[in-house]
C-alpha cells in the first residue's frame, strides 16, 4: 500500500510531466503535491466572472498537429490532448524617452528579421548571422549526442567552434563581435527577462534555444488557462493507475543505509519509493533530509548557487473590451531604458515591465464586454524591502500596482483604472505561499553564468550525488521556463523508467 | 561578415567547467536552511498560516441568541499570534458535533487593528436549526480551544478597484464585515468612507448600536442608517430599496457592499437592478450554504426525495455513505464524520476542489465557482454540488 516505484514529489509542470510518463509506462506512481489543486504556477484562479492565469503568458516550442515541437509532442505521447491557440506577434516593445523606441517583432523567422530592418535599417544581414548561429549549435548538440556526449574534440573545433564560442561567452559579447548596432541589439534581446538574467551575464546558446523557440513556432497558450494543461496531465496518470494525493506536503525525506533515497513522509504517514522525482528545489528536499549524510559536491551545489528570479504580477478583469479601452497587443514590454543591465537594476524603480491582454489571442477569455490585463514585473523575492510588515502588505503591493498601471496608462495614453471590475495582485510573497519555494522564486536557480544550462547539462551526473532522486522542474537542467519544466520532467522519467525497467 | 564572430575564443569553453567546479568547490558544505527563513516566505506564512489554534478568552453577551466572543492565539498549541487581515474576511472555524466534523465560515467582526493587538472577535447569531451556530452559542465558554484557518475571502475594500464611498448593505449577523470595516477606517488602515445601511427586525435587534453612534462621533467617514422591518425606532422603516440607496448614496461614484441572509440578497439584489450600476461597483459576501436546490427552473425534478450512496475516497481508501439529493457531498461527509477540507461553502474559494470519478451531479449556477477546465475534466466543488444518482469522488485529505 505504501511502496510505490516512484514517487513524485510536487505537482508542477516538472513532476506532472514525469509522473505522467512513469505512470504510462507501467510504474506505481504516486504524485504528492502540498497544494490542493496541481500545476504550481500552472493553474487559475478565478475573481467574480473572470479567469485569471496566474504566471504564465505563453509557451515556446508548441507547434502545430502538423508541425509538432517539443511540448506538443510531450502532451500528445501520453494522450494528453490541448486546445492550443497560437499568437504569431511575437512583442512590442516600447523604451520610453530620449533614444527610446516603439516597434513591434513578428514570428518566423523571415518576418523577424523583417521587423529588425524595419526597425534598425541595415541590420538584417546581421540579425540573420545572431539567429542562425541557433542552427550551428543544434547541429553540434546533435553530433555531441550522436558520440553519447564523448565527442571527438577536434570535430568539435573544426566544425563546431561556432558552438564552442556561443556555449562559452554572453549575449552580449556574441552580439559584440558581431557588431550589431545598439539598437538592434536592444530590440533582439527584448525577451531577456523571460530567462531572469541579464544579457551581459546570459549564455547566448541558452538565449538563442528560447528566442528561436518563440520564432519558429510562435508563442502557444491553452484556451482555459494553464489549469486545462495540468488537469490534462492528472487525467493520463489516473488513467494509468497513478496515484495523486492534494494537501500533502512531504515533511521528511527517508534514505537508507547507502545515501540512496528511501521514500518521504508525507501527511504522518511514510511511503517508499524505488525512485524518488523531486519537483521541489534541492535547498527544500536538502532542509527535510534530517539525520544522513548528504553528499558534500550536492550540498555545496546548492549552496553555490543564487535563487532565480520570482515576479510580482498583477491581475485585472475589466469592464469594457481590449478594444474599448485601446489596448491592441497581445504582450508589450516597456521599459525606461534600453539596457538590458540596466532595466534589471531598476526593476523596483518600474524599470521594466511586461503587459498582456489574453483576449487578443484568445477573445472569449473573459465575458463579453470585458477584458482581461497582467502585468509582469521581474523581480527578486529578496528585493521586497527587508522591513515590511505583515500588516503593511496590502499597502505595498498597492502601491505596486498602482505605480505601474498608471505608468502604462500614460505611455499608452488609455484609462484602464477607472474600468477595474476585479483585481488581484501577486508578489514574491504570494508565490513563496503557493509554490514554497525559498524566496518565492518561480526561476528555480539563476542561470548565473557559471551555472549557465550547457554545463548543467554537461555535469548533471556529478551534480546529482543521490543515484535514485533526480531533479525536475525550473531548478533543473534545463533552466526555468514553463516548457523546460516540461522538459526535464519527461527527459527525466525516461531516465527512471530505464533503470527501473531497463530496455531502452 | 558572419565571421567576426571569430574574435571569440572557441577554446573559452574548456574554461567553463573548471569555472563551475572551483565555484562548488569554494561553496560551504553547510546544512541548507528551511524555507521559512526567507523575508518573502515568512510575510507568507505569517498572513496565511495552515492553521490557527486559538483560545475563547472573553464573551460578550448581547443576548441567548447573540454572542461575541474573543479568541486570543494558544500558545501551548504552538501558535504564536494571530494573523493580521483585511476588514471583510472570515476564518473558516472547525467544529466536532458529536460524530460531526466540519467547517464554517464567520466574518471576523473585529478591526485589522486588533489583530496586531492580539485578538479576533467572531459574532454568533443563532440560525434556527442552524447546527454550528447552536453548538457554538451553547458550549463556548473561556477556555474552550478553537481551530481556525488563516483569513480568508475577497470582500474587501480594494482602492484601486472600488469607489472611495461605500454603501454597505448589512442584514442581521452581516453586519460583522461592516464592524470591522468601520474600525478599519477609523484607525485609518483603509482609505475610504462607509454608509453603512443596516436592515434589523426591531431596534432590540440591532447589533453594535452603541459603539457605532460612538464611532460616528468619532469619524465623518462612517455613519449608519437603521433600517427597520418591524419598528419604527430607526431612521428608515420598511425594507432597503433602490430609492433608500439612492436617498442616502453620494453623489458621485460610490460601491455597495452587501452581506446578509439570502433572502436578504433576493431581495436587495432587484433593488439594485434598478439603479443601473456597473457590476464593477456591486460586491457581495459568500451567498453561504446553497438549500432546496429543486427549487431551481433547470433541476431535475425526478430527483426530489432520492437517496444515493456516496463513495468517498480520501488518499486512496474508499468509504460508502448515504447522501439525500437535496445535501450538498461535503454536508454528508460532514454528517458521516469524514472531514474535508472546505472554507466558503458557498462554491466560491475552490478549497473543497474535488474529483468526481463517476455520478451525476446537479451544481446550481449561482453558485458554480469551477475553472473551465474543472468542468472539462470532472472536478466538483462539494460544497455546492448535489447527487442526482450515485455518486464516487476523490477528495483531498484535510490539512491541519
Amino acid at each position: 500500500m505504501n511502496k510505490y516505484d516512484v514517487i513524485v514529489v510536487g505537482a508542477g509542470n516538472g513532476g506532472l510531466a514525469a509522473a505522467a510518463n512513469t505512470s504510462k509506462a507501467g510504474l506505481k506512481t504516486l504524485l504528492l503535491e502540498k497544494h490542493n489543486i496541481p500545476g504550481g504556477c500552472a493553474t487559475s484562479f478565478k475573481r467574480g466572472r473572470f479567469e485569471f492565469e496566474p504566471s504564465l503568458h505563453e509557451l515556446c516550442g508548441v507547434g502545430t498537429k502538423e508541425k509538432p515541437d517539443d511540448i506538443y509532442k510531450i502532451f500528445d505521447s501520453v494522450g494528453a490532448e490541448i486546445d492550443w491557440r497560437y499568437e504569431h506577434t511575437m512583442y512590442r516593445t516600447i523604451v520610453k524617452g530620449e533614444g527610446g523606441y516603439d516597434c513591434v517583432m513578428q514570428a518566423g523567422r523571415e518576418a523577424f528579421y523583417d521587423s529588425m530592418e524595419l526597425a534598425v535599417p541595415g541590420c538584417r544581414e546581421k540579425v540573420k548571422t545572431f539567429i542562425e548561429l541557433n542552427d550551428k549549435c543544434d547541429a553540434a548538440l546533435d553530433y555531441v549526442e550522436k558520440k553519447n556526449g564523448n565527442p571527438n574534440p577536434l570535430v568539435m573545433v573544426f566544425k563546431h567552434a561556432d558552438f564552442m564560442r556561443c556555449a562559452s561567452h554572453s549575449v552580449e559579447e556574441v552580439l559584440n563581435a558581431l557588431e550589431m548596432p545598439e539598437k538592434a541589439k536592444t530590440i533582439l534581446t527584448t525577451y531577456w527577462g523571460y530567462l531572469g538574467v541579464p544579457t551581459d551575464e546570459l549564455n547566448c546558446l541558452h538565449f538563442l534555444s528560447m528566442l528561436t523557440s518563440y520564432m519558429d513556432n510562435g508563442a502557444a497558450m491553452p484556451y482555459m488557462r494553464s489549469h486545462e494543461l495540468s488537469l490534462a496531465l492528472c487525467d493520463i496518470i489516473y488513467k494509468n493507475g497513478g496515484e495523486i494525493r492534494y494537501n500533502s506536503e512531504v515533511t521528511e525525506f527517508i534514505y537508507n543505509e547507502d545515501g540512496t533515497v528511501a521514500g518521504v513522509v508525507a501527511g504522518g504517514e511514510k511511503l517508499y519509493a524505488k525512485e524518488i522525482i523531486s519537483n521541489v528545489i534541492a535547498d527544500n528536499v536538502f532542509a527535510r533530509s534530517k539525520g544522513v549524510a548528504l553528499p558534500e559536491r550536492d550540498v555545496k551545489l546548492a549552496n553555490a548557487r543564487e535563487f532565480g528570479i520570482s515576479v510580482a504580477t498583477i491581475y485585472l478583469g475589466l469592464d469594457a473590451t481590449a478594444e474599448e479601452i485601446g489596448i491592441k497587443d497581445y504582450t508589450v514590454f516597456v521599459a525606461n531604458d534600453a539596457n538590458p543591465r540596466l532595466q534589471n537594476d531598476n526593476r523596483m524603480e518600474g524599470g521594466f515591465y511586461i503587459v498582456n491582454c489574453l483576449n487578443q489571442v484568445i477573445p472569449d477569455a473573459s465575458p463579453k464586454g470585458t477584458s482581461m490585463m497582467f502585468f509582469t514585473m521581474p523581480v527578486y523575492g529578496s528585493d521586497v524591502p527587508k522591513d515590511l510588515k505583515p500588516q503593511d502588505y496590502k499597502k505595498y503591493k498597492n502601491d505596486l500596482a498602482e505605480k505601474y498601471i498608471r505608468d502604462y496608462e500614460k505611455v499608452m495614453g488609455i484609462n484602464i483604472i477607472d474600468h477595474i471590475e476585479e483585481i488581484a495582485i501577486a508578489t514574491p510573497v504570494t508565490f513563496a505561499r503557493y509554490l514554497g519555494t525559498p524566496e518565492g522564486t518561480i526561476y528555480g536557480y539563476r542561470t548565473s553564468g557559471w551555472d549557465n544550462v550547457v554545463m548543467r547539462s554537461t555535469a548533471q551526473v556529478k551534480d546529482n550525488g543521490i543515484k535514485n532522486l533526480s531533479f525536475v522542474g525550473g531548478h533543473g537542467i534545463m533552466g526555468d521556463g514553463y516548457s523546460c519544466a516540461y522538459m526535464t520532467g519527461e527527459a527525466t522519467a525516461k531516465k527512471v523508467i530505464k533503470r527501473l525497467k531497463g530496455g531502452k | 561578415m558572419g565571421s567576426k564572430i571569430s574574435k571569440l575564443n572557441p577554446a573559452d569553453f574548456l574554461k567553463l567547467e573548471p569555472t563551475r567546479e572551483n565555484k562548488i568547490k569554494e561553496a560551504p558544505y553547510t546544512a541548507l536552511p528551511h524555507e521559512d527563513v526567507y523575508h518573502p516566505n515568512q510575510i507568507a506564512k505569517a498572513l496565511h498560516p495552515d492553521v490557527q489554534n486559538l483560545v475563547v478568552n472573553k464573551i460578550d453577551v448581547f443576548s441567548d441568541d447573540v454572542k461575541t466572543y474573543t479568541l486570543v492565539a494558544d500558545v501551548d498549541e504552538g501558535t504564536k499570534a494571530v494573523a493580521y487581515f483585511s476588514a471583510g474576511q472570515y476564518l473558516s472555524v472547525r467544529l466536532k458535533i458529536g460524530g460531526v466534523e466540519l467547517t464554517r465560515p464567520y466574518s471576523i467582526s473585529s478591526s485589522p487593528k486588533m489583530a496586531l493587538e492580539g485578538y479576533y472577535q467572531l459574532t454568533i447569531k443563532r440560525v434556527e436549526g442552524g447546527l454550528a451556530s447552536e453548538y457554538i452559542l451553547d458550549n463556548w465558554v473561556e477556555g474552550t480551544k478553537v481551530s481556525v484557518s488563516a483569513p480568508q475571502g475577497v470582500f474587501t475594500y480594494e482602492r484601486l478597484r472600488d469607489a472611495k464611498t461605500i454603501v454597505g448593505i448589512a442584514g442581521g449577523s452581516g453586519i460583522t464585515p461592516f464592524r470591522s470595516l468601520a474600525y478599519a477606517i477609523e484607525n485609518g488602515d483603509e482609505d475610504c468612507s462607509l454608509i453603512l445601511l443596516y436592515g434589523s427586525r426591531t431596534v432590540k435587534d440591532i447589533l453594535f448600536l452603541d459603539e457605532f453612534r460612538a464611532l460616528e462621533a468619532r469619524t465623518d467617514k462612517f455613519k449608519l442608517i437603521n433600517v427597520l422591518s418591524a419598528d419604527d425606532g430607526g431612521e428608515e422603516q420598511g425594507f432597503i430599496t433602490a430609492d433608500l440607496i439612492k436617498k442616502y448614496a453620494p453623489e458621485g461614484a460610490y460601491s455597495i457592499f452587501l452581506c446578509g441572509p439570502q433572502a436578504m440578497y433576493e431581495f436587495v439584489d432587484k433593488e439594485i437592478e434598478k439603479l443601473n450600476l456597473r457590476k464593477k461597483f456591486i460586491r457581495h459576501e459568500l451567498f453561504g450554504e446553497y438549500r432546496n436546490p429543486e427549487k431551481e427552473l433547470d433541476y431535475p425534478q425526478e430527483a426530489v426525495g432520492q437517496k444515493f450512496k456516496l463513495t468517498v475516497i480520501v488518499c486512496g481508501k474508499a468509504t460508502e455513505i448515504e447522501c439525500d439529493a437535496n445535501v450538498t457531498l461535503l454536508n454528508a461527509m460532514e454528517k458521516a464524520g469524514i472531514l474535508a477540507p472546505a472554507n466558503c461553502r458557498s462554491g466560491e474559494c475552490g478549497w473543497c476542489h474535488s474529483r468526481l470519478i463517476s455520478g451525476n451531479v446537479y451544481v446550481p449556477k449561482r453558485g458554480d465557482g469551477r475553472r473551465l477546465a474543472d468542468l472539462k475534466y470532472g472536478y466538483v466543488h462539494p460544497c455546492m454540488t448535489f447527487p442526482l444518482s450515485d455518486v464516487v469522488i476523490d477528495v483531498p485529505p484535510f490539512k491541519a
